[in-house]
């Protein structure tokens, strides 16, 4: 692997989401796993087709939900039992249907943030460069294109076999993807 | 793509005479509760009425919301959603026993002289809560939702025929914003009077908006065990997915936090108040042997629901779901238990007549649902969002 880090990968364009969904399947039963696409906007299907796991987002946003309103409740309880005790309008001091909407409020709160900043952590962004936009049509992938990368870090990565393939899938254009 | 038909299957037709058997001989059975004692009789079969009112009225309101939002999810149930309104002519038969015998054991607070006497109401309640203003009011709200049914109903009906016609699209959809807010206005008017005037000393305002909240939750989830059952056979076995049940339990799980909310509301605002003729409503029903029954709902009617609604692997489960759902339907009967019964004794027990009215009234109504499911094709054919809704995503 060493030899090829110069080269990402090989990025195959497609003109449709059909065509593409196509692709993809043809390469994943191929054996190539480190692949990536990349569309102008989500295409159904796409996800399952690539094989892509389930990820993490749902746990952390759970896990962030929990800390906020146990957090929330927490607080609360701490400041009007034990940091500063008040008598209001003669109700207990753990006056618990009050605390409710506030701990409703950061469970909102921390399930969210988790949520995005978990996603962003995920997919490890932001990411100002990336190794495609060496390629000049690229820029038609926030458009009219549908492009489908064939990672170099493959088991089964090989320039010209990899070009060739993709070329008999039908693909418009099939560049190789300079690794800078 | 080849015509379909979607016509019910056979199992609709052997849901639909069990059902009405079960009904019937349930419903023989509690009419001698209701010779024996018609004290105990009453306050069941309001509670009773009032679920099967619920899967009525909210299909109803869900039937306006698919109108006005257009989801895959309520193509899949529009047709059953349909049904299941078209039963408010039972649910106007099945309101006649309160009209005629059942007020005067039930309302007593404001029909009796000597109650009246020993706790007066206002002016005003005076004049609003009398025999004839109640079954005149009640003929309004069922002439809302009767005209309402009609109107949905029949245009969806010629849809099926004129199927190029984009203006009946348009038209339902144009009517849906201002049905919902009839039936709602119809529903929250019809809580206060057949239900919060039990104890007519007390108010909420957000009475209404805690039926509504409810009926939407009974009504998804009778549509999730419904789809699921139909799933099991042509032609509907070919038509649902996981995705449509993984929408269906998104707005379950939707519903339920929605009436805790709204339950929670009320409950805070009174406990902060804490103002004598408020605070009666819970201090009957959060005490002694109905706090009980408070925490069984507070757990199984919200918490546990909750927690199993939020996994997205559950909620495509065709297994799981309809069970979560039944459970929720089941629960919603507990809940009109807690909310009515209080006002009668102070014994959170279940009489058999609690048991058996649900499934006298329950299976009436299955079966009228089940009728009225064979007499339209299964999904709307005239949709223009059909065949988007149906698609299979090749994986």
């Amino acid at each position: 692997m060493e030899q090829r880090s110069h080269i990402y990968g090989v990025l195959a364009e497609f003109a449709t989401p059909e065509q593409l969904l196509e692709a993809v399947k043809k390469v994943r039963e191929a054996g190539y796993r480190h692949i990536d696409a990349f569309t102008p906007f989500p295409v159904e299907g796409l996800y399952e087709a690539m094989g892509l796991k389930r990820n993490n987002v749902p746990l952390i946003t759970l896990l962030g939900g929990l800390a906020g309103g146990i957090g929330g409740f927490g607080f609360q309880y701490w400041v009007n039992t034990l940091a500063y005790p008040m008598n209001i309008g003669g109700r207990p001091l753990n006056s618990w249907p009050a605390f409710i909407p506030v701990t409703f409020e950061l469970t909102v709160l921390g399930a969210s943030l988790c949520a995005v900043f978990g996603m962003l952590a995920l997919n490890r962004l932001p990411h100002p460069h990336h190794p495609v936009f060496n390629v000049h049509r690229f820029k038609h992938a926030s458009s009219d294109r549908f492009f489908l990368c064939i990672e170099s870090n493959d088991a089964k990565f090989h320039v010209e076999e990899c070009a060739r393939f993709l070329h008999d899938l039908h693909a418009h254009h099939v560049t190789e993807v300079a690794n800078d | 793509m080849a015509e379909q038909q979607y016509s019910a299957p056979e199992s609709v037709t052997r849901l639909e005479q069990r059902a009405f058997v079960v009904g019937a001989v349930a419903l023989g059975l509690a009419a001698l509760g209701a010779l024996r004692s018609p004290e105990t009789f009453y306050p069941s079969y309001l509670m009773s009425f009032l679920l099967v009112l619920g899967l009525a009225l909210g299909s109803l309101g869900l039937v306006m919301l698919q109108h006005l939002t257009s989801g895959h999810w309520g193509i899949i149930i529009r047709r059953p959603l349909e049904s299941a309104t078209r039963t408010l002519p039972l649910l106007v038969v099945l309101f006649l026993p309160i009209a005629i015998s059942g007020m005067k054991h039930l309302y007593r607070a404001w029909l009796d002289p000597e109650e009246l006497h020993k706790e007066p109401l206002s002016k005003f309640q005076q004049g609003y809560l009398t025999h004839n203003g109640y079954l005149v009011r009640a003929l309004i709200y069922f002439a809302v939702w009767l005209a309402l049914m009609f109107i949905f109903n029949g245009l969806s009906k010629q849809q099926d025929t004129n199927r190029e016609d984009r203006a009946l699209r348009r038209r339902l959809k144009m009517l849906a914003g201002p049905g919902i807010i009839l039936y709602v206005f119809a529903m929250s008017f019809a809580a206060i009077d057949w239900v919060m005037s039990l104890s007519p000393h007390w108010a909420s305002t957000i009475y209404g908006f805690l039926f509504v909240a409810g009926q939407l939750v009974s009504s998804m989830s009778f549509m999730i065990s419904t789809v699921v059952l139909l799933a099991r056979t042509e032609p509907f076995s070919n038509v649902l997915q996981a995705r449509h049940l993984h929408d269906l339990g998104k707005l379950l799980l939707a519903f339920v936090m929605l009436w805790a909310y709204f339950d929670f509301s009320q409950l805070l605002i009174i406990w902060s108040g804490n103002l004598p003729e408020e605070i009666t409503f819970y201090r009957t029903r959060l005490y002694g042997e109905w706090g009980v029954v408070a925490v069984i709902v507070l757990v199984f009617h919200f918490f546990v629901p909750f927690f199993l609604l939020l996994s997205q692997d559950l909620k495509r489960n065709r297994k799981v779901l309809p069970r979560i759902a039944m459970w929720l339907i089941l629960m919603r009967l507990v809940d009109l238990f807690w909310m009515t019964r209080p006002e009668f004794t102070s014994r959170a027990v279940p009489t058999w007549l609690d048991l058996l009215l649900p499934i006298a009234l329950g299976g009436l109504w299955l079966g009228f649902f089940a009728f009225n499911l064979k007499q339209c094709p299964l999904l709307p054919l005239g949709d223009p969002g059909l065949a988007e809704a149906i698609k299979h995503h090749e994986h």
